[in-house]
């Protein structure tokens, strides 16, 4: 209750444009939970005649197949946010947790850790995705697990980083010597200092998957039935000659303008959270 | 370290210029060879892809592999705008008994090596394919070799002797490659043989590069070539990422379209259009080994009234195709039947065939943009009907694969060929093994009825053309009525190209694409 109380005074801290790209990620939620009463259309069933242009009945038109995009768009936030939010989480909580204990136990945990992070890091992630990708086949479960099992090792680091000064300060030390254990200094010492660096990188991984998750089944790699921004895009551009005819101009930037939006309504909620979170530190 | 940044980011700023100028350059050459000087060489650029080293065995299963390795090695005979024509061979004789063929070779052939052609080879190539069955036009039928003796009369005289008269021998030996014996005589393993020797048949086309990590290929003219003077000096297949934009730009010369931009390029002299035949299309094929549900006819029939072709037609090939037919050959064909079967669009009727009955099923199919389409609507149109599927799809080749080996419950599969002899049918219901490896043949995996498989064998030893199609007319109507698979549409298909730059392009009796065509890039007149 502190955290969300402390983090509603934060929001108030923001900029125009991070209180903007707070409304805007809240109405992708919205849009997200609420999709099957948002539109008027089913998302997967034809509702028109193809290639419908934007109008009364299909506020953004229809696909190729006679689907409304709008249902499209709305369904396709809910995926968005499902992998945004699954692999931020997943990668933010693990990373982290993985984080404090190399910090906290150091030695051969540590360099264990470090090593394998070195590994990721190094390794250039979007080939590797594709080539996960394809390997496990597609599915939004998968494709979360994929996207998270490359984004772990940045918050690790950050969070080590941070445990190994923290671990130093004397109030660690004395309680130490209370006899305090590791779950007790972790959740009572670690985590409030821990959180705010840990925020940002979550916030950059939410924007990071979304657009990942985008690429992947741009590049026909997502389940190609779901209807995700990228699977989207990805059936707009393969229409053979699209940009010699009048359909791109909903069938394309629809989606793509949905992404851009979320993308940067993200980058600047991260660019005030880290600007408050520097100022704590 | 700002300075070395700073430094880096000019010189990859430098170097993508320097790139930029450079491809720009490449473009203003090829043009001028094209429209300016009537001296210059005729330099005609095609879509590319890999399809494999083009030789009679290592090419890739399907036409655009198969039809490159055929500019380079000829056959007796080549399949012309309204039938067989004389190539290789002068011309033919077929002895009464329909058990001899004699083929009169002409002479000063050379191989591109600059080697004489002779009888030998001949003789050679079809007792070198008995053993090594190249990737198409294998010489068995029914599971044994139909040829049973090759002779060389003289020089230029081959005589072929057969067990059975076959309705189908005269196209199978015409069209069967013929390669040089003093390379291949000493090759034990065809597969593998893909030295620059490799390549070197008696055809109008010499291969001058290939880089299948690019899926470019190269073909320069034959100099002593014996045949019509080739129209087409320098025929490249080159890498586009969107081939429609590539022809908008003179990167290629000849692409497909769609109806939505057909006013384009039908309103404009610059270009024209040209409509395919409808030998190419999608069908859905059954694995009733995997899945014994379909052994029963119903749910066959259930399926194939769930499907509505009219949609798909409207919707993915906007127009440009035909249904296809449930008896298979399409209404193009020389022998189809316009009386057998056809299902029509009735979820009703198809429920009332499952009997209630839900069902699901794992489809298969490629990933092109089409064959994904064409699965989202078979799935929203067969839930209806209370059969639901799952999707899977891959790459094309990995789906061919798949086909081949069996591995999968239902597939979409799109292929050419639908135009040919009517045996097609033969090589598609009856249950034998081929070692063709094209995934445009090959039975259904665990489909068997006796009927059909007496009508297959009973047309192909049917020497008189007017039984024979009654059998096959016959055959069409027992088909549509088992519908061992479902036929989805053929298509009908757009190409335009710029006659200014070339205008050779001609289509083969049987086939759906000019650039497939051998006689597109030569000087014939028929």
């Amino acid at each position: 209750m502190k955290y969300v109380k402390q983090g509603m005074k934060n929001i108030k801290g923001f900029t125009l444009m991070g209180k903007t790209g707070m409304a805007v990620v809240c109405v992708v939620l919205f849009l997200g939970i609420f999709s099957d009463r948002l539109s008027v259309h089913p998302y997967n069933l034809p509702s028109g005649s193809a290639f419908e242009a934007p109008g009364p009945v299909h506020w953004l038109g229809t696909d190729d197949l006679g689907i409304d995009l709008w249902a499209q768009i709305c369904f396709g936030a809910r995926v968005s946010m499902i992998i945004g939010f699954g692999t931020a989480l997943l990668a933010g909580i693990g990373g982290s947790l993985i984080g404090i204990c190399s910090g906290y136990f150091g030695g051969l945990i540590d360099k264990i850790v470090m090593r394998v992070t070195d590994i990721i890091i190094v390794l250039p992630d979007l080939p590797t995705m594709i080539v996960l990708g394809a390997f496990f086949g597609p599915g939004i479960r998968n494709i979360i697990i994929v996207l998270a099992l490359f984004s772990w090792t940045v918050p690790a680091r950050i969070v080590r980083s941070k445990i190994l000064s923290v671990k130093e300060e004397k109030y660690v030390v004395a309680a130490k010597n209370y006899g305090a254990k590791f779950w007790h200094l972790t959740i009572r010492h670690f985590l409030p200092n821990i959180l705010p660096v840990v925020m940002v990188s979550v916030i950059r991984l939410f924007s990071k998957a979304i657009v990942a998750e985008a690429g992947l089944a741009f590049l026909g790699l997502g389940d190609p039935t779901s209807k995700s921004w990228g699977l989207i895009l990805n059936h707009a551009v393969n229409f053979r000659g699209i940009y010699f005819t009048d359909y791109w101009k909903w069938w394309i930037v629809g989606p793509s303008a949905a992404i851009m939006l979320l993308v940067t309504a993200i980058a600047f909620i991260c660019r005030d959270v880290e600007k408050i979170v520097n100022s704590k530190i | 370290m700002v300075k070395r940044i700073a430094k880096r980011t000019v010189a990859i700023l430098l170097s993508a210029i320097i790139l930029a100028g450079s491809t720009g350059c490449g473009h203003s050459t090829l043009s001028e060879n094209k429209n300016g000087n009537q001296d210059r060489p005729v330099v005609v650029n095609l879509e590319g892809g890999d399809w494999g080293y083009p030789t009679p065995f290592s090419h890739y299963a399907r036409g655009p592999g198969l039809y490159k390795m055929t500019l380079i090695f000829d056959s007796l005979l080549e399949r012309g705008e309204e039938g067989y024509i004389p190539w290789l061979a002068e011309d033919w004789d077929i002895s009464e008994d329909g058990l001899t063929y004699t083929f009169t070779l002409r002479e000063n052939v050379k191989w591109q090596d600059g080697q004489p052609m002779t009888a030998e080879d001949v003789k050679f190539s079809f007792e070198y394919f008995a053993e090594y069955p190249p990737v198409f036009s294998d010489l068995t039928v029914d599971g044994k070799h139909f040829i049973q003796s090759v002779e060389t009369v003289d020089e230029k005289t081959v005589k072929l002797k057969v067990e059975k008269p076959l309705a189908i021998l005269l196209g199978k030996i015409g069209s069967t490659r013929i390669i040089p014996k003093h390379i291949w005589e000493k090759v034990e393993d065809p597969q593998k043989f893909n030295t620059p020797e490799a390549v070197i048949g008696t055809g109008p086309y010499v291969l001058k590069d290939y880089i299948k990590e690019q899926g470019a290929y190269q073909f320069e003219a034959f100099k002593d070539f014996w045949g019509p003077k080739q129209r087409v000096e320098i025929l490249q297949f080159v890498p586009v990422s969107d081939s429609i934009l590539a022809f908008d730009n003179g990167e290629i010369d000849l692409t497909r379209i769609t109806t939505d931009i057909l006013s384009k390029y039908q309103s404009n002299e610059e270009y024209k259009v040209l409509r395919n035949p409808a030998f190419w299309g999608y069908r859905l094929l059954f694995n009733m080994e995997r899945r014994t549900e379909f052994k029963d006819k119903k749910i066959r029939q259930a399926f194939a009234h769930a499907i509505d072709k009219d949609e798909l037609v409207e919707k993915i090939a906007r127009e440009a195709a035909i249904p296809a037919n449930a008896g298979y050959l399409p209404v193009g064909h020389i022998w189809h039947n316009a009386h057998a079967k056809n299902y029509g669009f009735d979820i009703e009727r198809a429920k009332q065939l499952l009997d209630g009955e839900e069902f699901s099923f794992k489809l298969l199919t490629g990933n092109s943009n089409n064959e994904v389409r064409i699965a989202e609507l078979l799935k929203i149109s067969l839930a209806k009907a209370g059969i639901t599927l799952s999707i899977t799809s891959t790459d094309f080749k990995t789906r061919d694969a798949a086909v081949k080996r069996g591995d999968y419950e239902i597939v979409l599969n799109g292929h050419g060929g639908w135009g040919r002899d009517a045996d097609i049918l033969r090589t598609m219901y009856l249950t034998e093994k081929t070692s063709n490896r094209s995934p445009a043949v090959g039975g259904i995996p665990g489909y068997d009825n006796d009927r059909i498989n007496v009508l297959c064998r009973q047309q192909l030893f049917e020497i008189d053309a007017a039984k024979r199609k009654e059998i096959i007319f016959e055959l069409q109507e027992l088909i549509a009525e088992e519908i061992p698979q479902i036929p989805l549409y053929n298509t009908t298909g757009y190409i335009v190209f710029r006659p200014a730059a070339f205008d050779g392009w001609k289509y083969m009796f049987d086939h759906h694409g000019v650039t497939h065509n051998k006689l597109s890039y030569l000087d014939v007149r028929q």
